[in-house]
């Protein structure tokens, strides 16, 4: 896929061109790899150090000294396999929510235009400009006893999954996206006598794939990524997420030990993320998203 | 019409999936963490001065268990609460562990709203007017006497007075400390000082710290806190510590902005920044400066003797490596401790077997964290001189038992305790001020041209603003 | 055709022509038809809209009462505005907006600006675009509290690696989250190294979309490389710098855990103290909801007002 971009093909093909562009090439990649790659290696190599040398100043390159223990002791002192399957857990149980409620909202929304529907939406679109811990008071003391109901939601993965579900942005995103669909395609389909459930999955869905990859990502990364919320709401140890556990660690071990575990709690990730990372780029680069 | 009513029950059977989805995502989630009362079996006295039935059926429910990263200390707990079941063999006592610190103070205060907190719970002293404020604690008058807790009489009334309010008792200590200056001795000695006696004024502070940074390879002569609260919590030490004070007495005033408080910054400023003694590193906060001195990297930080248990378990330091004196200074020391308490609203039985437990792991002579052989047995540090509240008989024979179990040589604290420093309590809503004055600190700590008359009076309006707020 | 994008795709533009639906007869009761039609539409938005009622839009309600009362010995009573006044009387309070102010700056230069160069060199390459997409989005991969840890070791003055490199380079050793000047950029560059990853791809998407006889029009026009990407690369990704410029901003606002790890929240001198930060100081440190209730409502004003001013100009945008 040679695609035509900034910098004409034929600027590249003299000579001077040949020498800026390899030049720049060397200097980026080189860059880009110590730059993102480099604190990786430092915290691996780091975890390997004795107490003595991981605190020295100046720090070492390449560790003198050879401690694996620090990788042993960090897997015992946290429970990394617990910490990651309640992470995934609770990931994958907001996405499950986020794809069928925040789905059928958008689409209800784009096509079935109910009264106030706009009116909805806009106020869904308000929560994007509040910070959540703005809110994170009275979320949390919802939480604590959901109205009408009359539940207490901390330690449960409910506390998680539910508030996920206001995920505006993501609506945001189905709704445009729903909206571009042409309308004949569904007309037919109605026409057909099909219901609008039936649209949604036969018709709508499919041809959603994309969106749906990146709001999956979003959705997904949302929940890896935070840290306040689940440190309230889930405070016992055997339910915390990876954040919050290595958090919770990290005034715990010395400072050797705490690399290690950070490179311990990195791993899996990355190991899904190397295996993945075709279909996770693509989601994210084909899915939808064009200027 | 057949297709009509098929539309349209199709179209209900959306209806039905997706508002179902919602709504019984709401109400089936059964997870009430209100811990159910139901689990006394009603046959003990109602009588609250009455100790435990032994026979009675209970769980309770408490934190602060040792985490796995304590190993030694789970042990021990693991063996206490078989001991403790060979009396009361029907209570459950069901422990939470948190790796790292056991008090998070924002999963504490959430806990509290909550009303999430175990049946026993951990709180500082510090924590009793919040805990009230959330109406969070039982008032156990009643419960403790010296049939439940046999060695009451001899437990220093300073520290149960620090868990009482309006004459009322809300909880049972599990440790007091007072803060002094803990030592790396091993970098003392290499810096040619004597690690048998330790700097008393804060003048040898800066020369022995300038000796130890005189080592090179990143080594400290003296640490201090600047963030997370703690900067302000150590300045406070400080102040006390030449006599001074961080509120006036009518509890309306800050206190700090005088000769005092100044000789504290000043003097704190020029080691950073004249002597450059104190590492470069700042911005540090409870739990770093243990982790320097324990890998030798820094030669002394004022602190509660109990950090050494804490460096010795957690962080694989060794512990004849420290020692202790009294605060420099000398004047006045910080105080305080942390305790237990017992959630309002359980049954009389819960919080009978609660105090019994506690009674048994914290205030026996003898027993639970008191047992001192054990302790040994177990390579933790023995003879550190705190947790100490006993008074009378029970000090006398709890005193030698630490002698006769010693792991760490006494002489490492024997300036620490032939030379008591009057403990002074911390001030009113330290939690506020402590973050008002860690801008103090920081400021001093980072900035070599931190102007110091400013950072006080701007921090002196600042607390006085808070102490107004009230 | 391939897969629709997100700007209204040209073939919908006829949509409006077409009979709405060409089924049953007209006449019957129209009433009954667009009651059914808007019971099927709501029972679809109902999980959704249940969830916001109860985890977004009743706390926001709610936040106006914590703002106006007090709760001290498990009794609650309404003050008026005194939570109002103590926030406002607050010494940290002109600060803390202040730091936001600097914040939201620096992280829409950083956060904003850096991934959208990235993308706009890597798309030059005729080689390893694949390693370079990589290495950009490894960082996302991480737990974020492991990589703001990683990062507050390697800007240790002492012992980091930050500074070795600095010596390395015989440049002038930095105090980094330790400067009261320099702090909020150290956080900020943190934030952004972990987070860029997933912008840049998208951009790269965008930039990739960009057809390239415009950049040969422009070539003919004789446009040197700035003026192409004044008038083809940022015009042709508008709607997607846009939207990116909203979610930056929207994640700027939530910034939390880079400060409250990096450097205890406030900062050396309270350098790093945002209005986020001190609201979580009020709530969970100080155990004042109301005052913490009461700065959030200030904030949630100022940024109603924000977001009213936004949508007020790329609505003009639009037309």
């Amino acid at each position: 896929m040679s695609q035509r971009t900034l910098i004409s093909p034929a600027q590249l093909a003299r000579p001077r061109g040949k020498i800026v562009y390899w030049t720049v090439f060397a200097v980026v990649v080189t860059g880009f790899t110590l730059v993102f790659l480099g604190p990786l290696y430092w915290m691996i190599s780091s975890g390997f150090k004795d107490s003595q040398e991981v605190v020295q100043t100046p720090p070492t390159w390449v560790p003198k000294s050879f401690s694996p223990g620090n990788y042993s002791h960090a897997w015992e002192v946290m429970d990394l396999s617990t910490l990651l399957l309640n992470t995934l857990y609770y990931a994958f149980g907001a996405l499950a929510f986020q794809l069928v409620l925040d789905v059928a909202a958008a689409y209800s929304l784009s096509r079935l235009r109910p009264v106030f529907g706009k009116a909805i939406l806009g106020m869904m679109l308000a929560t994007l400009m509040i910070p959540a811990t703005v809110l994170v008071v009275p979320q949390y003391l919802t939480v604590l006893d959901v109205p009408i109901v009359q539940r207490n939601l901390l330690n449960s993965p409910w506390a998680i999954w539910l508030p996920s579900v206001t995920n505006a942005f993501n609506i945001f995103l189905l709704k445009r996206f729903f909206d571009s669909i042409p309308q004949e395609l569904l007309d037919a389909a109605a026409m057909d006598g099909a219901s609008p459930m039936r649209v949604l999955w036969s018709v709508v869905l499919p041809i959603s794939r994309p969106v749906l990859g990146v709001v999956s990502i979003f959705a997904v990364v949302g929940i890896w990524k935070d840290f306040l919320w689940p440190m309230l709401t889930l405070p016992d140890p055997s339910k915390q997420t990876l954040n919050v556990g290595i958090y919770s660690l990290s005034n715990g071990v010395p400072v050797n030990v705490l690399i290690a575990a950070l490179t311990i709690a990195s791993i899996p990730t990355l190991l899904l993320f190397l295996v993945f990372q075709r279909n996770i780029m693509s989601g994210l680069t084909a899915g939808g998203l064009k200027g | 019409m057949r297709t009509a009513r098929l539309r349209r029950t199709r179209r209900t059977g959306a209806v039905v999936v997706v508002s179902a989805l919602a709504l019984s995502a709401l109400a089936a989630c059964g997870t009430s963490s209100s811990s159910d009362d139901s689990g006394n079996s009603g046959s003990g006295s109602s009588d609250p001065a009455a100790p435990l039935d032994p026979k009675t059926k209970v769980t309770i429910t408490i934190d602060c268990m040792p985490p796995a990263a304590k190993a030694a200390e789970l042990k021990e707990w693991k063996e206490d609460v078989a001991a403790f079941n060979k009396t009361y063999p029907n209570v459950t006592i069901e422990g939470r562990s948190t790796p790292g610190q056991c008090l998070e103070p924002p999963r504490f205060t959430a806990m509290l709203k909550a009303k999430s907190q175990p049946d026993v719970f951990y709180t500082y002293f510090t924590d009793l007017p919040q805990v009230l404020d959330n109406d969070g604690a039982e008032d156990i008058t009643a419960y403790v006497t010296d049939k439940t807790v046999p060695a009451l009489k001899d437990i220093d009334p300073n520290v149960l007075g620090s868990l009482k309010q309006d004459g009322k008792l809300y909880g049972l200590p599990t440790s007091n400390y007072t803060m002094g200056l803990l030592i790396n001795r091993k970098l003392f000695r290499q810096a040619g000082l004597d690690p048998d006696n330790p700097p008393r004024t804060w003048e040898d502070v800066r020369a022995a710290a300038k000796k130890i940074a005189g080592l090179g390879k990143g080594i400290a002569g003296y640490g201090d806190y600047s963030a997370a609260n703690t900067g302000g919590w150590h300045f406070t030490a400080a102040v006390y510590s030449l006599g001074g004070d961080v509120v006036d007495s009518s509890g309306k005033k800050a206190a700090f902005n005088d000769a005092i408080g100044k000789q504290v910054a000043q003097n704190l400023h020029a080691m950073r920044w004249e002597d450059d003694s104190m590492g470069k590193t700042q911005l540090l906060k409870w739990g770093d400066l243990q982790k320097q001195i324990a890998t030798d990297k820094l030669g002394m930080f004022l602190a509660a003797p109990d950090d050494i248990a804490y460096m010795v378990q957690q962080l694989g330091a060794t512990y004849e490596n420290f020692g202790m004196g009294p605060i420099p200074g000398g004047k006045n020391t910080l105080a305080g401790g942390n305790n237990y308490m017992i959630k309002k609203g359980i049954s009389g039985d819960k919080i009978k077997a609660a105090i019994a437990w506690l009674n048994y792991k914290n205030l026996t002579v003898g027993k639970g964290q008191f047992d001192w052989a054990r302790t040994k047995a177990d390579k933790l540090p023995v003879g550190v001189p705190q947790p100490n509240f006993w008074l009378g008989e029970s000090k006398k024979q709890d005193d030698a038992a630490r002698t006769a179990n010693a792991t760490m040589p006494v002489a490492n604290f024997k300036t620490f305790m032939d030379n008591p420093v009057a403990g002074k309590a911390e001030p009113p809503k330290a939690q506020e001020i402590y973050k008002v004055l860690d801008n103090v600190m920081s400021g001093i700590l980072t900035d070599k041209d931190a102007d110091i008359d400013k950072l006080l009076s701007t921090a002196e309006s600042q607390v006085n603003q808070v102490l107004a707020n009230q | 055709m391939s897969a629709p994008s997100l700007t209204p795709s040209t073939t919908d533009a006829p949509r409006r022509t077409l009979p709405r639906r060409a089924g049953p007869p007209p006449s019957r009761d129209r009433f009954t038809r667009s009651l059914r039609r808007n019971l099927t539409a709501h029972a679809f938005l109902i999980g959704a809209l249940v969830c916001f009622a109860v985890f977004s839009w009743y706390p926001m309600v709610r936040e106006f009462g914590l703002a106006f009362q007090k709760t001290e010995s498990g009794h609650t009573r309404w003050v008026g505005l005194d939570n109002l006044t103590t926030v406002v009387n607050d010494p940290a309070f002109w600060q803390a907006w202040r730091n936001t102010a600097l914040f939201t700056v620096l992280a829409l230069v950083f956060g904003f600006a850096v991934p959208f160069v990235a993308a706009l060199v890597i798309n030059e390459f005729r080689h390893g675009q694949a390693y370079l997409r990589l290495l950009v989005y490894l960082p996302v991969m991480l737990p974020p509290v492991a990589s703001v840890l990683l990062f507050k070791y390697l800007y240790d003055p002492g012992y980091g690696l930050l500074n070795e490199v600095l010596r390395f380079l015989h440049l002038p050793e930095q105090q980094w989250l330790q400067d009261a000047d320099l702090s909020m950029l150290s956080v900020v560059i943190a934030a952004t190294w972990m987070n860029m990853g997933g912008a840049a791809l998208i951009y790269l998407a965008a930039l990739q979309n960009i057809p390239g006889e415009l950049y040969e029009a422009a070539e003919l026009d004789g446009a040197g490389l700035l003026r192409k990407i004044w008038y083809v690369t940022i015009p042709q990704t508008r709607l997607i710098l846009s939207l990116m410029l909203l979610m930056q901003i929207i994640a700027t606002m939530q910034v939390f855990v880079e400060p409250f790890l990096l450097t205890g929240g406030a900062g050396p001198e309270g350098s790093t103290t945002t209005v986020v930060y001190l609201i979580y100081q009020y709530a969970f440190n100080f155990n004042n909801y109301g005052a913490a209730a009461a700065l959030g409502l200030l904030l949630l004003v100022l940024l109603a007002g924000f977001s009213a001013a936004y949508a007020r100009l790329s609505r003009a945008d639009d037309e």
